[in-house]
């Protein structure tokens, strides 16, 4: 008894229909956009400022300034830079909620450009490896470089942040040709320039397909080495005692949540302020509820079996690391990450009526973005503060444990700023390329059918090969 | 009754490597009788033995004894895992194993970095005649259990038992009743190599050398360091007038 | 599934309860086989009871040998069932409804053989019931910061959990054997199992109801046994090799590489030995080939991880483990054999679409995984032990004996021996994920192509 179902209108109409609508909610560029806009640009030239001023009252050679600086560079890497994979892991497993959620995903690849250029400082912030301190590369004078480190996080932080860049303007190239085809003005001379003469053709569009699939597999993998390049040279190595196999698998994993998170609200904006709300709905929210669940539950997971190890085995080295980064000067602010990163996530998303709500989890969200900044900050901000000096290989005492640093006003500025550029690029982008995925609506209208089912109607989601 | 903490002292100066420790030990707590096809088998018991190095090249070679016997860590790796509480950490700072309490997961042993816990493979066998000379104070372990140095804690209890019965503190006996504390390693060692002592004693000779070789960049250490298991041994190093000077042992 | 072959309600009932009504001519012989070795296993662990552990090869320092690598490996293909039903269930993937069932049984019977695995090395098993809160007339409880008492507790859980999905989703078949099998005995303790089931439309919410919250519930406790079972390992700072962080993740993807390739391995079993190949098509070995890519990739990550991190301490003990674990006799060439049999023959191999679509393809590759998975295992505990700390006087080597040889192959024939008996008594097929499956089923008319469709609320 196999059925065919003849392809029926969608929900928003034809095919053509939806292009239209949405190039022209595209293009429309409300006030409190305009404002935001402004404020974020202050925001960002604060911050800017407060780079000069630390830069030029301390120099790159005191680590313990540069650890809020460290920190937020991680933030926006974890969080900004994490949001693509929300693009490319459903569209692996062809899930349908995705495409009203994977261009506003992808365009926060365009953050690569504020942590490309927020890394510039970092690298002269690192010590080269001739102190001694134990590193990836095991330096051996005259056999390794000393400054290897810093060359190979220089190249995975540019590869991932181009990776993203080039992926997104694969998947919008249909979308900047409809833009080219059907706009006018500025918009559609820059959709001339980078559609490049898209027709449409089947060859393009099983090119883009195939590229994207490739450029999503290779984001992913960069995703991941550049963490644990960040991780293993510029945050590990600080503290004496910290070998932690896992951690580098941690800070990639944490990214994925910070991705989920960073998305959520994202739409949680479109929804309200972008007048998307017909396109973002249950679906989107429930999908990615699911997954902010899931990743959270990771963070337990890989925070829970780092601290066992340590906790048990007791050892100097390990009770040192354990008490910088835990229960020492940092106590309250990890308490404050536990509760906002896993507990508040946990016992509210496992509500079902939590996930299906369009508020649920955008609000859980927040939450953990702001869970996740405290945790960057408890982590480099500590590793930071260790002493040079150091003995880098003996058993350390655990009084040696440094006080906490609080942040100054040149740190403020600059985590405001840096993160308010991240978002200040992010709403540029949008005036270009389209925040909803055009092409991909247009291919739902094709595979989704409404159709009777015995007693009630369900939803037919073709799978395609 | 004062608290006492007992520890050991091991000067690595003095140790001739005669082993009668080793033997002392044996006879005393009834450890198994280790014959060859058991050291074949790698599965010979010593609660204490001396582990012998070379060290240098013909003709220069020397050996290096040290007598390796269970440390009664502070924060002993080997008690948190056992399942079922078989070892566990009593009030007079011992490590102490409840041999029917144990039900073999050898897991204690995994955790022992000093290697000093021993398992009955077999059910332990004693010649007829031996049998006589079974110390009626100490339990005779079958197979299946695990068993380790418990610094002679039934000469420590039999102490403590006479102590009380005369209304005295164990540390204020006179030299006889000390020498009958003494774990019998302690007793049959011919150089005065192993000394025995309660670190909680004010007057204890033992305590105030072993605080002063580890503190004055003396020859006081402690094995495994790095470990942070916190031993109750304290081994003081050998003095070996022909080695170079080295800024950095440890 | 692009390739697609419409049964039909009444084609199903015959094809699946095949092996329930008859019996395959093949299965006489192999579970004779198994019953052998079993037998012959029990001997030799009678032996052991007798004399003692001194009949296995253990000694000092390798206190733990082939029970406690046989134990992880059993754990570690117990993670098929729930990986396969539970996860794929949630994920709402559509190729997993003909092996549901099968990885479900393999985790049950895999569970139970790692547990015998624990009897085989303990000292004195006859005291065991000191490790469960039991008998504790003397006043002392189980010592709950030990990771054996962790285990049992883990273990035991997810024993239940998975022999209670194990139920729920056989209910249905065993109504739909109820209502065809003839003899009066068979038909009475059917009716029984089967709890009165009728089809009605609440009796099925029930069902999924409770399918799809036990496959929530089930994870955290997926996640749970093997990191605890790792944690037994990784807790241990004496050991060289064993007290890295990253042990927990690292054996929860060894465990889900091993299962899952247990699982296509059961599959190919399944085509050749039932005639399953219109119900097991090329498609779900091309799916879970698929999935094997991914996760061997991802195992192979994290064991990249480990192995650097253990050289990257920079002390000296550690990396001369590694050495003697890499290039050292007999540890080389094992090594050798381990990472080549789980990484850099299969996957690759995996890559060709002609060998993932192939059951004979698939067997092979999986084979290779789990002969690589378990020497993994081995070499993770035995090496470390061998040259435990820096005192070399007490460095050691170890020789599995005859005994424990015997009971390593016991496990096998076990496992085996269970799940035939059980595709005798129950179908190994979920009849009635299939027929869902089918109503399911929709094709939506793209232009001039068909495109296969599901049907979703």
């Amino acid at each position: 008894m196999t059925h065919i179902s003849q392809n029926s209108a969608s929900d928003h109409g034809t095919s053509n229909d939806v292009t239209l609508d949405l190039v022209n909610r595209h293009s429309h560029t409300g006030n409190l956009f305009r404002i935001s806009a402004v404020i974020l640009s202050i925001l960002f030239v604060l911050g800017i400022a407060g780079f000069v001023l630390r830069i030029t009252t301390d120099g790159t050679s005191n680590n313990d300034k540069w650890g809020y600086y460290a920190a937020v560079f991680a933030f926006i890497l974890t969080t900004a830079q994490g949001a693509p994979m929300v693009a490319i892991a459903p569209r692996i497993v062809k899930a349908h909620w995705r495409r009203s959620t994977s261009r506003a995903a992808e365009l926060w690849a365009l953050s690569g450009f504020i942590t490309t250029l927020v890394f510039v400082p970092l690298i002269f912030v690192l010590p080269g490896l001739e102190d001694g301190r134990r590193s990836f590369w095991f330096y051996h004078e005259g056999e390794v470089a000393r400054y290897i480190p810093h060359y190979v996080g220089a190249l995975s932080v540019v590869a991932m942040a181009l990776a993203g860049l080039f992926l997104l303007w694969v998947s919008s190239l249909p979308d900047l040709a409809y833009i080219r085809d059907h706009q006018t003005g500025w918009r559609q001379k820059w959709a001339k320039v980078f559609a490049r003469g898209w027709q449409g053709t089947s060859w393009q569009w099983f090119m883009v397909n195939h590229r994207m699939g490739i450029l999503g597999a290779f984001y992913f993998m960069m995703l991941v080495f550049t963490h644990f390049v960040i991780v293993a040279d510029f945050l590990m190595p600080f503290v004496p005692g910290w070998i932690d196999a896992l951690f580098p698998a941690t800070h990639a994993f944490n990214a994925l949540q910070g991705g989920v998170a960073t998305v959520l609200v994202t739409l949680f904006v479109m929804r309200k302020f972008g007048g998307y709300s017909d396109f973002i709905q249950f679906d989107q929210m429930w999908g990615l509820g699911k997954l902010l669940l899931a990743t959270s539950l990771l963070w337990i997971w890989f925070s829970f079996s780092s601290f066992m190890i340590f906790w048990f085995g007791k050892k100097p080295n390990e009770l040192y690391t354990l008490d910088l980064l835990m229960t020492g000067p940092y106590l309250w602010l990890f308490i404050a990450v536990f509760i906002l990163v896993f507990i508040v996530p946990f016992f509210t998303l496992i509500w079902n009526p939590v996930r299906r709500s369009t508020w649920g989890p955008p609000l859980i969200a927040c939450f953990v973005l702001v869970g996740t900044l405290f945790d960057r900050i408890r982590l480099y901000v500590a590793a930071y503060s260790v002493p040079a000096d150091a003995d880098m290989h003996g058993p350390i005492p655990l009084d040696l444990v440094p006080a906490a640093v609080y942040p100054d006003v040149f740190d403020i500025l600059i985590t405001i700023g840096v993160i308010a550029g991240a978002v200040l690029i992010y709403m540029l982008g949008t005036r270009l390329i389209p925040v909803i995925n055009i092409w991909e609506q247009r291919e739902l209208s094709i595979y989704q059918v409404h159709k009777r089912f015995h007693r009630t109607e369900v939803q037919v989601l073709g799978k395609p090969e | 009754m004062a608290n006492e903490k007992w520890g050991m002292v091991i000067d690595l100066d003095k140790c001739t490597g005669c082993q009668a420790c080793v033997v002392a030990c044996q006879s005393e707590n009834n450890v198994p009788i280790n014959d060859e096809p058991l050291y074949n088998q790698r599965r010979a018991s010593a609660w204490i033995h001396i582990e012998r190095y070379w060290e240098g090249e013909f003709p220069d070679v020397k050996a290096r004894f040290i007598p390796v016997l269970c440390q009664h860590c502070d924060d002993a790796p080997c008690e948190p895992v056992c399942p079922v509480f078989a070892t566990y950490h009593n009030s007079s700072g011992l490590n102490v194993q409840v041999y029917n309490r144990c039900i073999g997961t050898r897991f204690c042993a995994n955790n022992c970095p000093y290697q000093v816990r021993f398992f009955n493979f077999w059910e332990p066998s004693w010649p007829e005649t031996l049998k006589n000379q079974l110390n009626p104070d100490v339990t005779v372990r079958s197979r299946g259990i695990m068993e380790k140095c418990t610094f002679c804690i039934q000469r420590i209890h039999k102490a403590g038992r006479n102590a009380k019965s005369e209304g005295r503190e164990i540390r204020d006996g006179n030299d006889l009743d000390i020498r009958a504390l003494d774990p019998a390693c302690v007793n049959s060692c011919p150089t005065n190599t192993l000394m025995f002592y309660d670190m909680n004693d004010p007057e204890s000779e033992i305590a105030k050398l072993a605080h002063d070789e580890l503190e004055h960049d003396g020859r006081g250490y402690h094995l495994l360091e790095d470990y942070g298991t916190h031993p109750s041994i304290t081994y003081l190093k050998k003095v070996d007038k022909d080695a170079e000077l080295h800024h950095d042992s440890h | 599934m692009q390739e697609y072959i419409e049964h039909g309600p009444k084609k199903i009932n015959r094809d699946l309860l095949a092996g329930v009504l008859g019996l395959p001519r093949w299965w006489m012989p192999i579970a004779s086989v198994a019953l052998l070795v079993i037998l012959i296993a029990m001997c030799a662990y009678g032996w052991e009871l007798n004399r003692g552990i001194g009949v296995a090869g253990i000694n000092r320092p390798v206190y733990w040998g082939f029970y406690l690598a046989n134990f992880v490996f059993w754990i570690g293909i117990s993670h098929a069932g729930i990986m396969v039903s539970a996860i794929l269930r949630l994920t709402q993937a559509e190729w997993r409804r003909p092996v549901t069932r099968a990885a479900e049984v393999l985790t049950l019977f895999s569970l139970l053989a790692a547990l015998s695995n624990i009897f085989f090395h303990l000292g004195r098993p006859w005291r065991f019931l000191w490790i469960p809160p039991y008998d504790f007339a003397r006043g002392v409880w189980p010592n709950v910061r030990s990771p054996f008492i962790w285990d049992p507790s883990a273990i035991g859980t997810y024993l239940i959990g998975s022999s209670l999905f194990v139920f729920i989703a056989l209910i249905p078949d065993l109504a739909v054997i109820r209502d065809r099998v003839s003899g009066k005995t068979a038909k009475r303790v059917y009716g029984f199992l089967s709890l009165g089931w009728r089809g009605t439309p609440r009796q099925w919410k029930l069902q999924t109801v409770a399918g799809i919250l036990l496959s929530a519930l089930v994870l955290p406790v997926f996640v749970s046994v093997h990191s605890i079972v790792s944690w037994d390992f990784a807790v241990n700072v004496s050991v060289e090799g064993w007290h890295s962080t990253i042990f927990a993740p690292y054996f929860i993807i060894g465990a889900i590489h091993s299962g899952v390739s247990a699982v296509a391995m059961v599959m190919a079993l399944m085509v050749w030995g039932w005639k399953l190949e219109n119900y097991i098509t090329r498609d779900h070995f091309d799916a879970i080939g698929r999935l094997l890519i991914v996760v061997a990739t991802t195992w192979f990550f994290f064991f990249a991880l480990e192995f650097f991190y253990a050289i990257y301490t920079l002390e000296d003990p550690e990396i001369a483990l590694r050495t003697m674990q890499v290039f050292e006799w007999p540890y080389g060439p094992m090594f050798f054999v381990f990472i080549v049999a789980s990484y850099f023959i299969p996957v690759p191999l995996w890559l060709l679409k002609n060998v993932r679509r192939s059951p004979m393809g698939m067997f092979l590759t999986t084979i290779s995984v789990n002969i690589g998975m378990w020497l993994e295992r081995f070499l993770i505990i035995i090496p470390g032990l061998a040259r435990k700390t820096p005192f070399t006087f007490d460095w050691g080597t170890y020789h599995p004996s005859i005994v424990e040889i015997s009971l390593v192959c016991f496990t096998f024939a076990f496992v085996t021996l269970g799940v035939l008996v059980f595709s005798k008594f129950f179908p190994l097929v979920p009849i009635f994920d299939v027929k869902e499956g089918e109503v399911f089923r929709d094709e939506i008319k793209v232009g001039r192509r068909t495109v296969p469709a599901s049907i979703r609320e």
